[in-house]
């Protein structure tokens, strides 16, 4: 069965580069540009894990992993943070939070695929 | 500047690169409204880069004989303590722009200088970003429309001629303007500077110059990988009291 990654971003470049990154995995993409709908698309899809962004208008990065993290059904989802925000106040706010691991932008998607094949089992596409 | 300790592990755990102390310190030092500019100009002597920054935003040549420590402090007199705020904001923000295009769109990018190369003299595309808190400014990034063409085709993946949503180009060359300033805040914040930063604006434009802020310094950059020229200003007012 096909890995589920939910990238949350408001930048359609970021998640464009999230859905070529496992074009070569067995994996769907689902994507949200913002917190709400990221929450609203996690509820709807349950996500093997979810690729978040910080900075995002409506809802940002932060209030979203809040919430995730207060509802029952969606707590266990991993997290993996994708922010340009490094500062050390942010990434002790954030790790508080309850992130599974912490990305930083600029990235390259080796990078990211290792960090998400840390979380979830990554399967190739037959060729 | 040691970190602390919870700070530190989840630095080497999430694999996070420090901030170089040197830029770190001139940062810590400026962002002090009692700054001392003896302290000051010793900092940025000890680094020819910076010295060399200086000096041309102050306009000031060296004199034979006289020490560059002796120059700087001229210069930094001459210009007061806003002009070392600039270099101290300009370094990491010409880090974060060599940074992100080299990891992003494998560019690499050098600094040039700003009247070394050809201006631009059509329409373009502007990116604007502004920062408050302990000090106001705005950031300007000027690329030509061929230019956003090319670093959204490299961001994408695709072939230049495959890109015909002028909204991709916006939308890349705004990530992208994201990602530097998101890091340049970092440092900053984590240099005690703290600052806020505005969304990211891209436009089409036909305004070629940047004015300085009220009360503020202005520093031109620019970074050249051909065909690509980036021209980067800077504008800022030190020490907001808000």
């Amino acid at each position: 069965m096909a890995s589920k990654i939910l990238s949350v971003d408001d930048s359609r470049t970021i998640r464009m580069i999230v859905t070529r990154a496992f074009k070569s995995y067995d994996a769907t993409i689902c994507e949200a540009g913002n917190g709400e709908e990221g929450l609203t698309v996690a509820a709807r899809e349950m996500p093997d894990v979810i690729i978040l962004d910080v900075t995002m208008p409506v809802m940002d990065g932060v209030t979203m992993l809040t919430k995730l993290k207060e509802n029952p059904l969606l707590k266990s989802i991993p997290v993996i943070m994708l922010t340009a925000e490094s500062g050390r106040e942010n990434v002790l706010h954030i790790a508080k939070l309850g992130v599974r691991d912490y990305l930083v932008k600029p990235f390259k998607e080796e990078q990211l695929i290792e960090k998400v094949s840390r979380v979830i089992q990554l399967v190739k596409k037959a060729t | 500047m040691s970190e602390s300790p919870d700070y530190d592990k989840l630095a080497r755990q999430y694999g996070l690169a420090p901030i170089p102390e040197s830029v770190q310190r001139l940062t810590q030092i400026v962002s002090r409204q009692d700054a001392d500019l003896e302290q000051i100009a010793r900092v940025i002597a000890k680094d020819p880069a910076l010295t060399k920054r200086l000096l041309r935003v102050a306009d000031v040549e060296v004199e034979e004989g006289e020490s560059p420590a002796d120059t700087v402090q001229s210069a930094l007199m001459r210009r007061g303590m806003g002009c070392a705020l600039l270099l101290a904001m300009g370094t990491p923000l010409s880090m974060a722009l060599v940074k992100t295009f080299q990891t992003m769109l494998g560019i690499k990018l050098e600094a040039v200088s700003p009247t070394s190369v050809d201006p631009l003299d059509s329409e373009h595309l502007l990116g604007t970003i502004g920062f408050g808190g302990k000090a106001v400014g705005r950031l300007y990034l000027r690329l030509s429309l061929a230019s956003g063409k090319l670093v959204a085709s490299r961001i994408l993946g695709v072939d230049p001629k495959d890109i015909t949503d002028t909204n991709e180009v916006t939308d890349a060359v705004g990530e992208l303007l994201n990602i530097i300033t998101g890091n340049f805040k970092s440092n900053l914040c984590d240099a005690g500077l703290d600052c806020r930063i505005e969304t990211p604006q891209v436009a089409r434009s036909l305004q070629f110059y940047t004015d300085p802020i009220p009360g503020g310094g202005l520093e031109h950059m620019a970074f050249q990988a051909p065909p690509i020229t980036l021209f980067v200003d800077v504008t800022v007012n030190p020490w907001n009291d808000e």
